[in-house]
């Protein structure tokens, strides 16, 4: 099926990113903050306190998502961490995923207008994009960068386009410095690549100038990022010594799952069955259009990324967005296979009729578990998450410390793993963090874990305890003194 | 000399009474239910905060103490559970899984148990959950004649703000209550969400006590 004119096209796909755009804003503040979120709304704020990004190869990843940030939620009024609210952090992902609908836009000349179409439809309203687009971690930027490095080399390959070829280097650069994941794709979209010219036509390979030009862009786009524009030179070696660390961390590190957790997450719900079929179909198709080494392409990338994903014991949720690029561009290649093959009115009437009970399913699921269970244990995107009864932790102390008259109340959080208290108590000042074990001084508050002993426990004898949940299963204690809770007695229930 | 054999008199029948008295209590005893969640107990040493329980604790009863509660007839504010039915809680099962448990819906809720007709009550021992490891938000069980709790009720167990009671950690070895032989028809509890959601859970709730003579 041909292309629609440019003006046409773009003015369908600027109109699918402003409804993608609108179902991605409401309540976006409202889910608590999941430990990950926190921790890079902290180095955000860092960036927005004058420091430079300091690569981590720990446990950390690159500074691509903090630098978009950043500027996104100074624009939105943020000054600093404290002023920083959930809704300015995740600001930036939301637009990353509403940028990712509209870049389908440019990808009809690789992939045709109606797989390109229905990738985005799926993009802007299904519940896994939407949900990781209101998700203040890196997936979603990653995933527009995927789409926009396939799309720009795709098209430096055709056309033989220079600007093609950076842009290309400057979404592979983005990629790495969003995720250290990046490597996974580049094999993924290499060997699909060979593969494809090996048993597919294709264009002539590029020549050395468009690889040249792809090179030089991405290893200056790097360097600048990783460095933060030179200041920090030590993240280059750095970036290397992330590689055992990474490696290490794929082996499970507390996230082992089965090698089909992507298969049940992806087809759960009501709609996941229907669209992982019509995507199997899409790569049926796909992996014999010998006329398309794109949409070929596309189809060895996808069974790559998923089989590599799915062999790596470590599973999260959201890495499941990085299958759903391909998935979603598959589904379109099958839509648009049976509304060729199926001329007839009756038949295109059927298609019609099962995209629109596929639409009804979709807006299910993301009404569920984006809006109506957005941090519920029982939502399988809600992995790990914070509960909403942390939120009550902060008017809490704000109403323990007024009690006490205590005007900057001196709070000791003493914890292994704080996450994302630095988050919630971001508004107190003489807020401290401590390992179990170290000494912490004299605090007006303490919240510490349930397995509180040794010096700590002594200092809490005159202290009452008040249990708030942090994620299932992980509880917390505030700690505040003991005539405070006496003069905050209230009267006991009365009968309802 | 006759003094001293008063005191001696006084004292042997007050030891006898004490030792046909010890003799009359019995060790509380119940069903537990498996394990659900596995962790290495950590040793609590806080004076203010409620130690996770590990084991059944030791709590004696008059002998001839018999769970009241099984089978008997549950009311609740939330007539419409959003999981499971109210006859859950007194149905004698005390797995913490799917299908054992009654979800009242967010907020303060309570849950009434009627006895059928007076009793002299030693414990009330209550499972929220016990799969996770959670705390439920004041939580407070009474005792009164009156099915409305408008009058002589009794307050057995408060941690509310202002109650006297501690917070705990939710366990397979419930909550036990001493309920000091207290008498009453109607059992209520009292919950207000839990730390990780708005819900309030009961797997079952034991009621231990003799029919009032």
């Amino acid at each position: 099926m041909a292309n629609p004119p440019p003006k046409i096209r773009w003015a369908v796909f600027f109109t699918l990113a402003l409804l993608a755009l609108a179902v991605r804003l409401p309540q976006l503040g409202e889910r608590p903050m999941h430990t990950d979120e926190s921790v890079n709304a902290y180095i955000t704020g860092e960036l927005m306190a004058g420091e430079h990004f300091h690569y981590d190869p720990q446990d950390r990843h690159g500074p691509a998502l903090f630098l978009l940030a950043k500027p996104v939620a100074q624009m939105c009024g943020a000054k600093n961490f404290a002023g920083l609210t959930e809704t300015q952090v995740r600001l930036s992902t939301v637009l990353a995923g509403t940028a990712t609908v509209l870049l389908f836009g440019a990808g009809g000349e690789m992939f045709g207008f109606i797989p390109c179409l229905v990738a985005a439809l799926l993009f802007a309203f299904a519940p896994l994009p939407v949900y990781y687009s209101r998700y203040f971690i890196h997936e979603t930027l990653f995933v527009a960068a995927t789409l926009g490095l396939i799309l720009s080399s795709g098209r430096a390959w055709r056309k033989t386009s220079l600007s093609s070829a950076a842009l290309a280097g400057f979404c592979a650069a983005l990629m790495l410095a969003c995720k250290e994941t990046a490597v996974i794709h580049f094999f993924a979209l290499g060997v699909a690549t060979i593969i494809g010219r090996r048993f597919r036509v294709s264009p002539k390979i590029p020549s050395a100038r468009i690889w040249l030009v792809v090179a030089v862009i991405f290893l200056g786009t790097a360097i600048l990022l990783f460095t933060g524009g030179g200041q920090n030179w030590a993240a280059l070696p750095d970036l290397f010594r992330a590689i055992p660390n990474f490696t290490a961390r794929a082996s499970g590190q507390g996230h082992e799952k089965s090698f089909w957790y992507y298969a049940r997450l992806l087809g759960g719900g009501w709609s996941g069955m229907a669209v992982l079929f019509v995507a199997t179909i899409g790569f049926l198709r796909a992996s014999r259009s010998p006329a398309s080494p794109a949409r070929f392409g596309i189809a060895l990338y996808a069974l790559l990324v998923f089989s590599i994903y799915s062999a790596i014991p470590y599973k999260t949720p959201w890495l499941a967005l990085n299958l759903w690029l391909p998935l979603a561009i598959l589904a379109g290649i099958a839509v648009e296979g049976g509304w060729l093959a199926w001329p007839k009115f009756s038949a295109r009437a059927l298609i019609s009729i099962f995209i629109a009970a596929a639409g009804v399913l979709i807006w299910h699921d993301t009404r569920e578990r984006v809006f109506q269970m957005p941090a519920d244990e029982k939502n399988p995107y809600a992995y790990a998450h914070t509960v909403e009864d942390l939120l009550r932790l902060p008017p809490r102390l704000e109403e323990l410390a007024r009690q006490n008259k205590i005007p900057n109340p001196r709070i000791a959080v003493v914890a292994a793993d704080a996450w994302p208290l630095p988050w919630y108590l971001r508004k107190f000042p003489q807020t401290g963090f401590w390992q179990p074990g170290q000494e912490t001084g004299p605090a007006d508050f303490f919240i510490t874990p349930t397995d509180v002993s040794g010096r700590l426990a002594e200092q809490l004898k005159n202290f009452r305890p008040e249990f708030f949940g942090a994620r299932p299963d992980v509880l917390l204690i505030l700690w505040s003194p003991m005539m405070t809770n006496l003069a905050a007695a209230a009267p006991p229930p009365k009968i309802p | 000399m006759n003094k001293l054999f008063f005191r001696i008199t006084v004292t042997a029948a007050l030891l006898i009474a004490g030792a046909a008295w010890a003799q009359d209590k019995v060790p509380l005893q119940t069903d537990l239910p498996k394990p659900l969640f596995v962790g290495t107990p950590v040793p609590i040493n806080v004076p203010n905060l409620e130690p996770k329980l590990t084991k059944w604790p030791d709590f004696s009863v008059p002998a001839g103490t018999v769970n009241l509660a099984k089978g008997r007839k549950v009311t609740a504010s939330d007539s419409d559970p959003v999981v499971g039915t109210l006859d859950l809680v007194t149905d004698g099962d005390k797995e913490g899984d799917e299908g054992s448990w009654v979800e009242l819906g967010p907020g303060k809720q309570w849950l009434q148990i009627d006895l059928e007709k007076d009793a002299d009550i030693y414990a009330v021992v209550v499972w929220h959950f016990h799969s996770q490891e959670r705390v439920y938000r004041d939580v407070v069980v009474q005792v009164s004649d009156d099915p409305a709790f408008g009058k002589d009720v009794t307050t057995l167990y408060d941690n509310s703000a202002g109650g006297k009671d501690l917070p705990y950690i939710e366990t397979r070895f419930g909550k036990l209550v001493d309920a000091k032989g207290v008498k009453g028809r109607y059992v209520r509890l009292y919950s207000n969400g839990n730390t990780t959601n708005k819900m309030n859970h009961y797997i079952e709730v034991e009621v231990f006590g003799k029919p009032a003579a």
